[in-house]
């Protein structure tokens, strides 16, 4: 079935994903929401954080400082996951709305989780020596 | 067909725009925030490995990127975008929330108030690494 313009505006693939009736779309949808508002969350800390600035670059550069010791760069691990993630499904409820790769939902959920870790897992690697540095 | 996919049914609809620009803004945000992260987070690791550098960010690493006009115009959109994006996503939560979705248009100019309060913040911070 072709999707108008205006169904596609009040149905969305996102919502079309939550109703596609398979665990997969459930837990895609799930996920899209649970990152998306946790991303929300963590914005507007970010522009808090970088707002420091404006007391001076002494104060900004002490909170960066305690804000790249291991800890944080392991939170940014979650962080890169939760973004990567976002941005995969993106892509993937967009071609769902333009009425591609329906039929292949559950699949590409499976795709989007796999690039996720895969993508995690290298910028992890590469922050190893930020976790462990002196 | 199974069920009808309505949205919001008893209370409101998103509406195509907001629809519409949910996607460019996503689209955008992919690119940009790749330059962000990567700039942020993986351009300088070499040197701070090395030594050459304390710290990934600090005042004088933001300013002299900013000093180029190109990441001026990149975080500038970064904000602008990103909130568009992030805040619409909450609309189109509270949407099918019906204490919230009753008061549909009180709560979307909520959010404009917000997103443009939180712009006009984030744009202060960022001119003192410019001025």
């Amino acid at each position: 079935m072709a999707l108008s313009f205006k169904a596609l505006s009040l149905h969305g693939g996102a919502s079309l994903d939550r109703n596609a009736g398979t665990r997969a779309g459930w837990w895609a949808w799930f996920l899209q929401r649970l990152t998306g508002v946790a991303l929300v969350g963590y914005l507007f800390l970010h522009i808090l954080v970088i707002s420091t600035v404006q007391a001076g670059e002494d104060a900004f550069d002490s909170v960066l400082i305690v804000l790249q010791k291991p800890f944080f760069v392991v939170l940014d691990l979650f962080l890169i996951a939760a973004v990567v993630y976002h941005a995969l499904n993106g892509v993937r409820v967009l071609l769902f709305d333009l009425g591609i790769g329906l039929k292949r939902q559950a699949g590409l959920f499976w795709v989007c989780m796999v690039l996720t870790t895969i993508l995690t897992v290298v910028a992890g690697y590469f922050s190893l020596p930020l976790i462990f540095r002196n | 067909m199974a069920a009808p996919l309505i949205d919001n049914q008893d209370t409101g609809v998103v509406g195509f725009w907001p629809w519409f620009y949910q996607r460019i803004s996503g689209v955008l945000l992919i690119f940009l925030l790749a330059v962000h992260i990567w700039m942020g987070h993986f351009s300088g690791l070499r040197a701070v490995i090395d030594g050459r550098q304390e710290e990934l960010v600090l005042y004088s690493i933001v300013q002299q990127r900013l000093a180029q006009g190109l990441f001026v115009f990149v975080d500038f959109s970064l904000l602008a975008l990103v909130l568009y994006h992030g805040l619409n996503g909450m609309r189109n939560i509270f949407l099918e929330w019906p204490p919230v979705a009753n008061r549909a248009k009180a709560m979307t100019l909520g959010l404009w108030v917000l997103g443009v309060a939180t712009f006009a913040y984030g744009a202060w911070a960022l001119l003192a690494f410019i001025l």
